[in-house]
């Protein structure tokens, strides 16, 4: 059995994506939670890639690990939660029926999933280089999406407003 | 040169997907430290986020990159003001423990 | 000499016809403004105007009868039949309500026997408004009570003159309200408010069968129009008959025209070539199975249940009495006058279809003779002067009764009218010695009026001779011709029944004479009561006198119409001249009772014989009152002081109680009806509905909600499983049916 290179950065970066997942929901110290996910969002770039969504990859990087994942650290700091634990372990009801929810959550996923025939679209020459590039993408946000574009700016701009109020002592 | 059907089998993506989107929800549910479980959220938001690249890939629609491209937009919104109120909370409460904010109780 | 006036009518027919409402109309009005504006206008206005209306209507009346009396061009178009009812106005105001099949009209319609009837009473009713001018001088709320008389007028007018069974129903419900409302008239003291209420219940119990009987009346007529038999027209009697089958969906079926025709048809005949209707099956709708004959008994029994509750027969009487707690004028006019009559003016109305059931009759004459008894019995030993007069209208009314049901229309209707007159006239004398004797109503203690009430006196004594027929008035001779009639009567199936009622009747006559002699003997003649309220009585005004005298005076002039013989008939046997006068409306129960063979008459006796009769009952007359006049002028002065031996204390104690039926029917029906309302109102009322129900519903979810509250834990992470277990049932379920598929 010979596997494609694709193949096999497929399976190291898929692994290495749900460790950190799975580290991100598990450590028990904040930071190691911040640390991983930034890890994780590392490592799904590296999948976006592979799925020849070049921009998205790059968005995620610079957005996701660099701001958002900043802002995040930023606020652990601020707020010294680092010496904050989990001292008691309580088990109640409702986390166990939570954790039940997404075991069951995930069997009725895969089954679907098991289900699914692929389409196997195969691209027509002229755009098979263009698919995923800046320049496919930014053609078609300032095209076909420019009012959901100038929304989602819309949307920016109050949460920053929003923000800044929230979290001021005094207003 | 035409553009063929990925080698890794679109399945295997959406099955990481999945994993990944139940993770999150599991630590939803159950961590107790508030940014934790914002962190989970973000962890939802990054297997949509796979879900709709991976079938972008396969039926060749970049329609999928763009809502990809907004949700991260949408997740930087929101993030913003969800910590904002996390910082809002711990000034009032002195905690960011979900189980200590119970105000809502009968 | 034009005589033109004596045989034409003095208003235009067609005039009249179109204002017939105007007679229903103007105490209507009468009784709106006094009732709403009569405290402002002040007593003077008030009597004026109460008077004014009746007195307007009276006139009409008087144009309108003299069309229908005099003139013999003077017709009205039936609706049923497409032919002329000669001697009748009418006028019909388009439809009032129509529910499926059913039609009703706004209809008014005159004809000889309703002539009759409004003349009595507005021309009653407008005397005795009159009178209560002055006997409700001393009272704060006559505007009250004029409002109520007017409206009573209104609605009986109503009665008389309407052309259909729904029409006369609003009419006779109107009446049992006026009657409660005027009985329970001193509605601060107890019980004459009781009073009120025990009329009205009774007139109830008769109303609801009324209301059935009109629901048979309705299934059966419409049954028979729609019916095989009544098939296509090809000679002229079926084309009459589709004429009659059209008018049974407009003007409807309970339409008195309607209701007549359909008289004609139900008997074997040569003209309609029907074999009897009687014994026929009604053939579709709920009556299916039983017969034309079956089905109109038992309607007639149920009328005459809601006829004796109305008239105060056995068994619904015992209101009567009781509404003697009203003022006088009332008594006088609902319960003398006008509205008991209203009973034996259905029967009437309802004759051509009543002669086909010879069972009906029978039972009616017999109740009719019972109760005319059983009053006159009760009436030997009440002291109340009220009393007295209020069961001596509950025998005459058995009278009536009578003479309906062996057939003899005519003279019931003439003994409604001269009584009426006397019973008024006793009514507003026995008013006017209350008036002038503090309200004295125990004849015990009055006494020696004739000096001190001349004009009071006088015609008391008038009417007193002729409802007894000691002095041969117009009561006697009304009176004896319907027991003639009864004694010549022979029902089909209960020949018996004719010579028995007579025979009861006659008892009744002496006791009759008996009862108001003692009356008269005791409360005006000898000497003055120790016992009396005031020392000296004094006459009321003339306001009160003068229709106490034209009473009067009516009584005796009456009696030219009972003289049997006056009238002599082409080719058949010399009539009263109120038998010719009846003749047009009551000559098609006595065709129908002929070709149903229901009724046969024996042949009148030869004059001599019938001479003999009536001098016979003269005589039963004179020993009723001959008996009174010894017995309290010479044997019990005689005997005072001496015990009364005890068995003729216990016969008038058990009389002086009534015979104990008010006591009968407390323990038999209010009583176990009582219980069951408490029973009710404890189990279903109570428990049931109030615990269970309505405050057992709102602990439940008061629980329910207690024990729910715990879910909200206030924990924002609890809320988000069962969220997530949501969305994981939601998931599931979709792709199971995707994968089901």
């Amino acid at each position: 059995m010979s596997f494609s290179a694709q193949e096999v950065v497929f399976y190291l970066l898929a692994a290495a994506t749900l460790v950190s997942a799975a580290l991100v929901i598990a450590a028990r110290n904040p930071i190691n939670s911040a640390m991983s996910l930034v890890a994780t969002f590392f490592f799904l770039a590296g999948l976006y890639v592979l799925l020849l969504a070049h921009t998205i990859a790059v968005l995620q990087v610079l957005v996701y690990a660099g701001a958002i994942m900043v802002l995040f650290l930023f606020v652990i700091m601020l707020l010294s939660l680092t010496d904050l634990g989990e001292p008691v372990r309580r088990v109640s009801l409702h986390r166990v029926v939570g954790a039940l929810s997404a075991a069951g959550l995930l069997v009725v996923l895969v089954a679907a999933l098991s289900r699914w025939q692929a389409a196997g679209v195969v691209g027509k020459p002229a755009e098979a280089a263009r698919f995923g590039t800046l320049e496919a993408v930014g053609g078609l946000l300032y095209t076909r999406w420019i009012f959901p574009f100038e929304a989602v700016s819309l949307l920016l701009l109050v949460a920053m407003v929003g923000a800044v109020v929230v979290a001021k002592p005094r207003i | 040169m035409s553009l063929p059907a990925s080698q890794v089998a679109i399945q295997n993506y959406l099955l990481v997907a999945a994993l990944l989107f139940c993770m999150g929800m599991l630590g939803v549910l159950v961590r107790r430290n508030a940014l934790v479980v914002f962190m989970s959220i973000e962890l939802m938001l990054n297997a949509a986020n796979l879900t709709f690249l991976a079938f972008a890939r396969d039926r060749l629609d970049l329609t999928g990159h763009l809502a990809a491209l907004f949700v991260i937009a949408v997740a930087a919104a929101e993030a913003a003001i969800g910590l904002a109120i996390v910082i809002a909370v711990f000034r009032n409460r002195g905690t960011v423990n979900v189980e200590d904010i119970r105000t809502m109780k009968y | 000499m034009d005589t033109s006036w004596l045989t034409k009518a003095w208003a235009d027919p067609r005039a009249l016809s179109a204002s017939l409402w105007l007679i229903i109309a103007l105490p209507a009005l009468g009784a709106l403004v006094c009732g709403v504006l009569g405290k402002a206008l002040g007593r003077t206005y008030v009597n004026l105007l109460a008077c004014a209306t009746v007195l307007g209507s009276f006139v009409l009346s008087v144009f309108v009868f003299q069309a229908v009396a005099a003139d013999s061009s003077v017709f009205a178009l039936s609706p049923a039949s497409g032919t002329a009812i000669r001697f009748a106005l009418a006028g019909d105001w388009g439809t009032w309500f129509s529910a499926g099949g059913f039609t009703a009209h706004f209809g008014l319609l005159v004809d000889h026997l309703s002539a009759t009837m409004l003349m009595v009473v507005t021309g009653v009713g407008f005397l005795i408004h009159l009178y209560s001018t002055g006997y409700m001088e001393h009272d704060e709320g006559y505007w009250r009570f004029f409002a109520y008389l007017n409206l009573f007028m209104a609605m009986m007018l109503t009665l008389v003159l309407a052309d259909n069974l729904v029409l006369l129903f609003v009419g006779w419900e109107g009446v049992g309200l006026c009657s409660y409302l005027l009985v329970g008239y001193y509605y601060t003291d107890e019980a004459k408010a009781w009073a009120g209420r025990k009329a009205f219940v009774a007139n109830r119990v008769g109303d609801f069968a009324f209301l059935m009987a009109m629901m048979l009346i309705v299934l059966t007529v419409t049954a028979y129009a729609q019916s095989p038999a009544n098939s296509t027209p090809v000679t002229a009697w079926q084309q009459r008959k589709a004429i009659w089958t059209r008018a049974v969906s407009d003007p409807g079926p309970l339409n008195f025209q309607v209701l007549e025709e359909f008289a004609r048809v139900l008997p074997p005949s040569a003209v309609t070539a029907n074999k009897n209707l009687l014994e026929a099956n009604i053939p579709s709708g709920p009556l299916a199975g039983h017969t034309y004959g079956g089905t109109l008994t038992v309607i007639f029994f149920l009328l005459l249940l809601g006829a004796t509750g109305k008239s105060a027969q056995l068994p619904l009487y015992v209101w009567l009495p009781d509404a003697m707690a009203g003022p006088t004028p009332v008594s006088a006019l609902i319960h003398a006058a006008t509205m008991v009559t209203a009973g034996v003016y259905l029967l009437c109305r309802m004759s051509p279809l009543l002669v086909l059931c010879p069972a009906a009759m029978a039972t009616v004459a017999v109740v009719g003779a019972v109760t005319a008894l059983f009053a006159a019995l009760i009436a030997f030993a009440q002291d109340d002067m009220k009393k007295i007069l209020a069961y001596s209208t509950i025998s005459q009314l058995g009278y009536m009764f009578l003479g309906v049901g062996v057939g003899i229309f005519w003279a019931a209707i003439l003994h409604l009218v001269t009584h009426a007159c006397f019973k008024g006239c006793l009514f507003l004398s026995a008013g006017s010695v209350m008036h002038g004797n503090a309200d004295e109503l125990d004849i015990k203690r009055l006494g020696g009026l004739r000096k001190e009430m001349p004009w009071t006196t006088a015609c008391f004594g008038i009417a007193t001779l002729t409802i007894t027929g000691i002095v041969p008035l117009s009561g006697f001779f009304s009176k004896d011709d319907i027991l003639d009639g009864a004694l010549h009567a022979r029902i089909a199936g209960a020949p018996w029944v004719g010579p028995w009622v007579y025979a009861i009747g006659m008892v009744g006559a002496v006791a009759t004479a008996f009862y108001m002699s003692r009356l008269y003997l005791l409360a005006f003649t000898g000497e003055r009561s120790k016992q009396a309220k005031v020392p000296h009585a004094h006459e009321s005004g003339w306001v009160m006198v003068a229709p106490l005298v034209i009473l009067a005076a009516l009584s005796v002039i009456l009696v030219t119409h009972g003289i049997p013989g006056v009238i002599q008939r082409p080719g058949g046997p010399p009539v009263t001249v109120m038998e010719e006068f009846l003749k047009p409306v009551f000559d098609l129960p006595a065709g129908v009772a002929r070709e149903a063979e229901s009724l046969h008459e024996v042949p009148a006796s030869s004059t001599p014989v019938t001479v003999l009769l009536y001098v016979f009952g003269w005589l039963v007359a004179l020993v009723g009152g001959a008996a009174a006049l010894v017995l309290y002028k010479r044997v019990f002065p005689a005997r005072a002081g001496r015990p009364v031996p005890a068995l003729l204390a216990g016969i008038r104690s058990f009389t002086v109680n009534k015979f104990y039926v008010d006591e009968l029917y407390d323990a038999f029906i209010y009583r176990p009806i009582k219980w069951l309302a408490i029973g009710l109102f404890r189990v279903v009322d109570e428990f049931i509905i109030d615990t269970l129900a309505v405050r057992g519903t709102a602990w439940v979810t008061a629980r329910i909600g207690s024990i729910l509250r715990y879910l909200q834990t206030g924990d924002a992470q609890a809320y988000a499983a069962v969220m997530a277990v949501g969305l994981l049932v939601g998931v599931g379920y979709a792709l199971f049916q995707v994968l089901a598929r």
